[in-house]
C-alpha cells in the first residue's frame, strides 16, 4: 500500500521543498509564502503538526537550534521522496503537453 | 468579569468564547473549575482551542513556540489536553490551514471523546452496579409519605444518573467530530 502521506498535500511538499535549507519553523512558513508568491499561507497548527508528521516519519530531522526555535532540514529519505513526487508530476504535465498537441492537430 | 461555565465539546467552548470576546473582552485566565477571568479591552481578539494530548516538556516548548511566533497566545493548557490559544484579530486568525491538519484535529477530538466517555461509562458501571436508583424501601411506602421521599430521592437519583448521561454528552461530541472528519477525508 501506498504511504499515508503519498502523494504529497501541497502544505507537505512546500514544507519538504523549503526545508532543502535549513530552516526554523516561522522562517519555513514565510519561505514557503514567498516561493508560493503569497498563495499559500501556512497556519501555526497546521505547520506545527506537519513538522512532527514529517520528522516522525523520518523525512525531515532537526540539526540544531537558533534560540528556543529547533532548526530542521531534510533528509535523504524525504529527498528520495521529493525525486519520486517530481517523476510523478513530470509523467502528469508531460499529459497536459499531449492534450494541446492533439488539439492543434 | 468572571463568567463561570463547563463544557464537554470543545467546538461549543470555543464558540462560546468568541462570543465573550465579541462584546469587547479578552481572555486572561481559565481556571480548572470552568472559571473564565475576562478584561475590557478596545482590541478585538479571537480564541482558537486545540486539543493534543500529554506532551513532553520538549515537545510542548517547541508547539508552543511555533504558536507564538505566530503571535498567537498561550492561555492555557489544561489538564486534559485542550490547548487555549487567543491573539489579536489580524485577518488571520485560523490555526489549521488545509484539510489534512484539520481532519487531524477532529480525529484527536474523537479520540478526547472517546477516552472520556469509556472513562464515565467505566464510572457508571461502577456506581450502578450494585446500588438501586430509589431506595427499596420506597416502593413500600404509601400516600403521602412515598410522595415526600420520592421527592427528597429525586435529586439524588439524578446526580447518581450524572455519569451515564455524560456517556451520553460524550458519545454525541465523538459522533459530531466523527461527521467533520470524514467529511474532510472525503473531499480531500
Amino acid at each position: 500500500m501506498k504511504h499515508k502521506l503519498l502523494p504529497l498535500s501541497e502544505t507537505m511538499h512546500y514544507i519538504l521543498l523549503a526545508l532543502r535549507e535549513p530552516l526554523h519553523g516561522y522562517a519555513v512558513m514565510q519561505k514557503i509564502e514567498s516561493m508560493s508568491e503569497g498563495s499559500v499561507s501556512l497556519a501555526a497548527g497546521t505547520l506545527y503538526g506537519a513538522i512532527e508528521n514529517l520528522s516522525k516519519h523520518g523525512w525531515i530531522e532537526p540539526v540544531g537550534h537558533s534560540g528556543r526555535r529547533k532548526i530542521y532540514k531534510i533528509t535523504e529519505e524525504g529527498s528520495t521522496i521529493l525525486k519520486m513526487e517530481q517523476e510523478r508530476l513530470s509523467h502528469i504535465l508531460s499529459l497536459y503537453e499531449e492534450g494541446d498537441v492533439n488539439e492543434e492537430v | 468579569m468572571k463568567k463561570f461555565n463547563v463544557f464537554i465539546n470543545i467546538e461549543k467552548e470555543e464558540q462560546w468564547l468568541n462570543e465573550q470576546l465579541q462584546k469587547g473582552y479578552r481572555c486572561t485566565h481559565i481556571n480548572s473549575l470552568g472559571l473564565y477571568t475576562f478584561e475590557k479591552t478596545d482590541q478585538k481578539y479571537v480564541m482558537r482551542l486545540d486539543y493534543q494530548e500529554y506532551l513532553p516538556k520538549e515537545k510542548r516548548e517547541e508547539y508552543i513556540g511555533i504558536y507564538e511566533d505566530f503571535g498567537w497566545n498561550y492561555i492555557k493548557g489544561s489538564g486534559l489536553g485542550i490547548r487555549y490559544w487567543q491573539k489579536e484579530d489580524d485577518g488571520q486568525n485560523e490555526i489549521f490551514s488545509d484539510r489534512q491538519s484539520q481532519g487531524n484535529y477532529y480525529k484527536r477530538l474523537m479520540n478526547y471523546s472517546l477516552w472520556f466517555g469509556m472513562l464515565c461509562l467505566v464510572f457508571s458501571f461502577m456506581i450502578y452496579k450494585d446500588t438501586r436508583l430509589y431506595h427499596a424501601g420506597l416502593w413500600d411506602m404509601n400516600g403521602a409519605l412515598f410522595w415526600k421521599a420520592l421527592i427528597f430521592e429525586t435529586p439524588f437519583v439524578l446526580l447518581k444518573l450524572l455519569p451515564i448521561l455524560m456517556v451520553g454528552i460524550f458519545a454525541g461530541s465523538y459522533y459530531k467530530a466523527y461527521v467533520k472528519y470524514s467529511m474532510l477525508r472525503e473531499k480531500g
